[in-house]
């Protein structure tokens, strides 16, 4: 089995891509499709300035493909205050959303803490958490990267060959990694794939 | 023998151009006007291409070759999902209509995968009704020559397989074409063009070959004079489909439900017989069509005899 190595970091003409790309594999056209492939998803999604490195393992002959993504660090968690005002009425905190954009977020965070229950969404701008006080809320810190993950997950869905369906993840703070195999998983994949993981989260020497 | 050329021009005079072609015993395929201007697909015997040519520049107009037209052609990807549609996949589609083809996309049902795999026979006797196919298959050298080459193994039309990785040739096929990969936007810079161009010269190659073995032992009728008596049925008439009679290298697909239409076909009247003693008519697989297989001078001959 040849083994083929490249570590390239380079600007697309297109545009912004800084992604610093490693990869390894049995066949070069693959690798560097695949690495094609990517940068065009990222720059499709808008998301291409966010991805720090990405590294591919992809060996067909043993139906094995691995990629793994470190995501650069965001700009920092936003506190709630910061988006909306906070009212302590009774039985509850008021809030009114200013910045439109993070209502989604908000209300997801709210419903995950609280539950569905306590959370109401009265207007589209407008919510009331039942039997929470105001400056607990306003403590709260709404984190950027939590859709910064879904869709980096999406585009990793949206690069994996269709047919291999059998599927492990693992994720970290910043590094998220997914093996992939047609028929069955097998220890060394994973094995490799965790390798592969603990590399991309900073554990050079993995490698 | 017939030739099909495509008049591009105004809709000044143009029936002098609709005259000279009825005169000379040709046909028109397909008659697109919008407003003042009008494009005409013409079937044409190939000696008096220079008088069609001189009319055309007479009345300002010009005549355009399409190589591709009277075919239909099926251009297959492992699946309709979003990992091979739409691209590359409708933009080889949508290529090959600029050189006069009917294309069609198809997508197999189970057709991803390494070692999982397969093509079910329904799915080849579908692909089988086309001229030719197209099959466009993935990024991985391995995966191609050691597994999806049982795709296309068994299909007795010309296939032409587009893949990503070079090699130099692949079993199975009559033409290969390589460096067209996944894709996840539209093929439009002027290498991708020139693999589109290079997928067009492929396919127009395996149907000329195919051609010249029709000529070999011809058909009773060309395809296009077959539709010409199609086009007078009432049925042919009220179809609101697109294209309702599309011809093919040797035969046509019509339109019209094979059960309820069969007899009025089998009746139908072509140069003093019936289409039922110089053609084939069978049920399309994808239902609400028919099929019509042209037999050769040989067969109807030897028949009559």
């Amino acid at each position: 089995m040849v083994l083929w190595a490249v570590r390239c970091s380079h600007p697309d003409y297109w545009g912004e891509i800084l992604v610093q790309f490693e990869l390894e594999g049995t066949e070069q056209y693959a690798l560097e499709s695949y690495q094609w492939l990517l940068e065009r998803i990222l720059m499709d999604m808008g998301i291409s300035t966010m991805v720090e490195k990405a590294k591919f393992v992809i060996r067909p002959d043993q139906t094995l493909f691995i990629i793994s993504m470190r995501i650069k660090q965001a700009s920092g968690k936003r506190p709630v205050y910061d988006i909306a005002d906070m009212e302590s009425q009774e039985g509850g905190t008021f809030i009114t959303i200013k910045d439109e954009s993070y209502a989604p977020r908000l209300l997801a965070t709210l419903w995950k803490l609280y539950g569905r229950e306590r959370v109401q969404q009265l207007t589209r701008l407008e919510i009331f958490v039942e039997g929470v006080p105001s400056s607990e809320l306003s403590e709260m810190k709404l984190d950027p990267e939590e859709e910064v993950r879904s869709q980096l997950l999406d585009a990793m869905w949206r690069l994996l060959p269709e047919g291999l369906k059998v599927r492990n993840e693992y994720y970290d703070d910043n590094v998220m990694t997914i093996v992939a195999t047609e028929h069955g998983m097998t220890v060394d994949f994973m094995a490799e794939a965790q390798k592969v993981h603990r590399y991309m989260i900073g554990n050079e020497e993995e490698a | 023998m017939y030739e099909v050329l495509m008049f591009d021009g105004g809709v000044h005079k143009v029936e002098e151009l609709l005259n000279l072609v009825e005169d000379v015993g040709g046909f028109v395929l397909q008659r697109t006007q919008v407003q003042v201007m009008i494009t005409l697909t013409l079937a044409i015997p190939s000696e008096d291409r220079p008088l069609i040519e001189r009319k055309a520049a007479e009345l300002g107009g010009k005549i355009v070759e399409v190589p591709l037209a009277g075919t239909e052609i099926a251009v297959i990807g492992p699946t309709l999902g979003r990992h091979h549609m739409p691209h590359p996949i409708c933009d080889i589609a949508e290529h090959l209509r600029r050189y006069g083809a009917i294309t069609i996309v198809m997508g197999l049902a189970r057709g991803r995968g390494r070692k999982t795999c397969q093509i079910s026979a329904s799915e080849k006797a579908i692909i089988e009704e086309y001229d030719a196919a197209i099959f466009m298959l993935g990024n991985f050298k391995e995966c191609v020559t050691h597994e999806k080459i049982d795709l296309f193994k068994d299909i007795q039309i010309p296939v032409v397989t587009v893949i990503g990785p070079e090699l130099e040739s692949l079993p199975h096929c009559e033409a290969l074409v390589c460096g067209v990969g996944r894709k996840v936007e539209r093929m439009r810079r002027s290498e991708e063009i020139a693999k589109l161009e290079e997928i067009a010269d492929r396919v127009k190659e395996v149907i000329d070959t195919r051609r010249q073995e029709i000529e070999e032992d011809p058909l009773f009728v060309h395809p296009s004079e077959v539709k010409d008596a199609l086009d007078d049925m009432e049925a042919v008439q009220v179809c609101l489909r697109p294209a309702p009679v599309v011809l093919h290298v040797d035969g046509l697909r019509v339109k019209i439900p094979y059960k309820e239409h069969v007899k009025e076909l089998e009746e139908l009247e072509v140069y003093g017989h019936k289409l039922k003693d110089i053609a084939t008519i069978s049920d399309c697989r994808l239902g609400d069509s028919t099929i019509i297989k042209i037999r050769t001078k040989a067969e109807v001959e030897g028949k009559v005899r």
